[in-house]
């Protein structure tokens, strides 16, 4: 089945992490991987428009199958493999809601990250204002607040939704974004639980980006949330 | 079953017509269900608020079940309703994953009409930070957008629902924000593929029923678009 599975990523990318988790957790390991460089433009490369004319990461092939939206994939696979590897969507309707709800706050949260963290990358220099950046930033720190709170009860076992689940493959990423940036542990005590929780479980240390393994120390960027 | 839920919604708010379109197609007309104003700032209200900390809309209640995200909404309603309406998810895993895939790129296209449409409302980029050339970059990229979803329609056939011959979720999701672009004045002329599944989906009962209820009574739309 995996050996169907091709999958263009880069690393520390949260969506191409999300489809590498849910890939693990579903028993998939074995596909075809190639690891392209954002720093040297390879996500424009011809091999990817060929995939995804939008010039993106992840570009995921399973057979004629082609999706390049990280959260469509994860959705796809656990559809089409529901019966093997770990169950990633609830049964019961409360979860269920939780479950699903997350995920799609999980975007919010995203987007919110990269308005800081990439701000000088995507805004042209003569666009940049200051209280654009301060807005993203108290923007960020709200939802970072709200995010505490969803996990107040966070412990093993029990994550955004009840047992281990899409909402933690989607959003676990970019909570180590976060943490990878310089967010402070002390300031989210409940948000640091839930990463040291999630950084040892299988699928998530495998799938770990290199780069940050070659070099633990990050940047600082977030320190100040 | 539907009278257990309630939906707060906005008249004209793309997040909230796709939960009125699944509630539709699901059978679950019945819902109990509140107006509020946009421009009013309704929906930064303390009773919005007390359900919902974000203050935005949708938030549809089932039971105790809260849920803002529409697009939670919409597979929470397909996954608990299965077996009642329309089937909204394919079963097939070429059309299953044209759906997904189609659905996540309908939260592009939406971004990118609002950073237009909406370009010039302080709420959402305060007069001092406007510059002309994120304008003309915003426009670019939606154009460029419209072309990909033009070409999406093309390769399927006149006809054509966005994953293939069955109506799903994708087009619940992206059909309120094809609504859109043409109630600000898109150009069907120039962009026929959108225009001709525009004309075929507005007279689907769920979107009749659902139509927003402002747009009827002032059925001239606005000019934003009519020169991309």
């Amino acid at each position: 089945m995996a050996k169907l599975m091709s999958l263009l990523w880069g690393a520390g990318s949260p969506p191409c992490w999300r489809v590498m988790i849910t890939l693990e957790e579903k028993k998939l390991q074995g596909y075809k991987r190639k690891l392209l460089s954002f720093e040297k433009g390879e996500h424009k490369s011809q091999e990817v428009l060929e995939v995804n004319p939008r010039g993106q990461l992840p570009a995921f092939k399973h057979g004629d199958i082609i999706l390049n939206e990280s959260c469509a994939t994860c959705l796809y696979l656990e559809n089409q493999f529901k019966s093997q590897g770990i169950k990633l969507i609830p049964d019961s309707a409360e979860d269920q809601a939780v479950m699903y709800q997350r995920m799609m706050e999980g975007l919010a949260l995203t987007d919110k990250l990269n308005s800081v963290i990439y701000y000088d990358c995507s805004v042209p220099e003569e666009e940049r204002h200051d209280s654009a950046v301060k807005r993203n930033k108290e923007a960020l720190t709200a939802e970072l607040k709200l995010w505490e709170g969803y996990l107040e009860n966070v412990s093993a076992g029990s994550y955004l939704a009840g047992a281990f689940s899409l909402a933690d493959v989607i959003v676990f990423p970019s909570i180590a974004c976060a943490f990878r940036f310089g967010l402070s542990v002390g300031r989210y005590p409940k948000l640091a639980k839930y990463y040291s929780l999630l950084k040892n479980r299988a699928s998530i240390k495998t799938t770990w980006p290199p780069h940050w393994v070659a070099s633990p120390q990050g940047y600082d960027i977030l320190k100040d949330l | 079953m539907a009278k257990g839920m309630t939906l707060l919604w906005g008249s004209g708010s793309p997040p909230c017509w796709r939960v009125m379109i699944a509630l539709e197609e699901k059978n679950l007309q019945g819902y109990n269900q509140k107006l509020l104003s946009l421009e009013k700032l309704e929906h930064k209200s303390k009773e919005l608020l007390d359900i919902n900390p974000r203050g935005q809309l949708p938030t549809f209640k089932h039971g105790d079940n809260v849920l803002s995200e529409s697009y939670a909404v919409c597979f929470y309603l397909e996954s608990q309703f299965k077996s009642q309406g329309t089937k909204l998810i394919p079963d097939g895993p070429a059309e299953q994953a044209l759906m997904y895939q189609r659905m996540f790129e309908g939260l592009t296209f939406y971004e990118k009409l609002n950073v237009v449409i909406y370009y010039s409302f302080d709420w959402f980029v305060p007069e001092g930070e406007r510059h002309e050339s994120a304008l003309k970059r915003n426009k670019e990229a939606l154009v460029t957008e419209l072309r990909l979803w033009e070409g999406y329609l093309q390769k399927l056939g006149s006809g054509s629902y966005l994953a293939g011959p069955s109506f799903t979720l994708a087009d619940v999701v992206v059909f309120p924000t094809v609504g859109t672009v043409f109630r600000f004045g898109l150009s069907p002329e120039r962009y026929p593929k959108l225009g001709e599944y525009h004309n075929l989906l507005k007279e689907r009962p769920s979107i009749r029923a659902s139509w927003p209820p402002h747009w009827l009574e002032s059925p001239k739309g606005l000019d934003t678009l009519k020169d991309i």
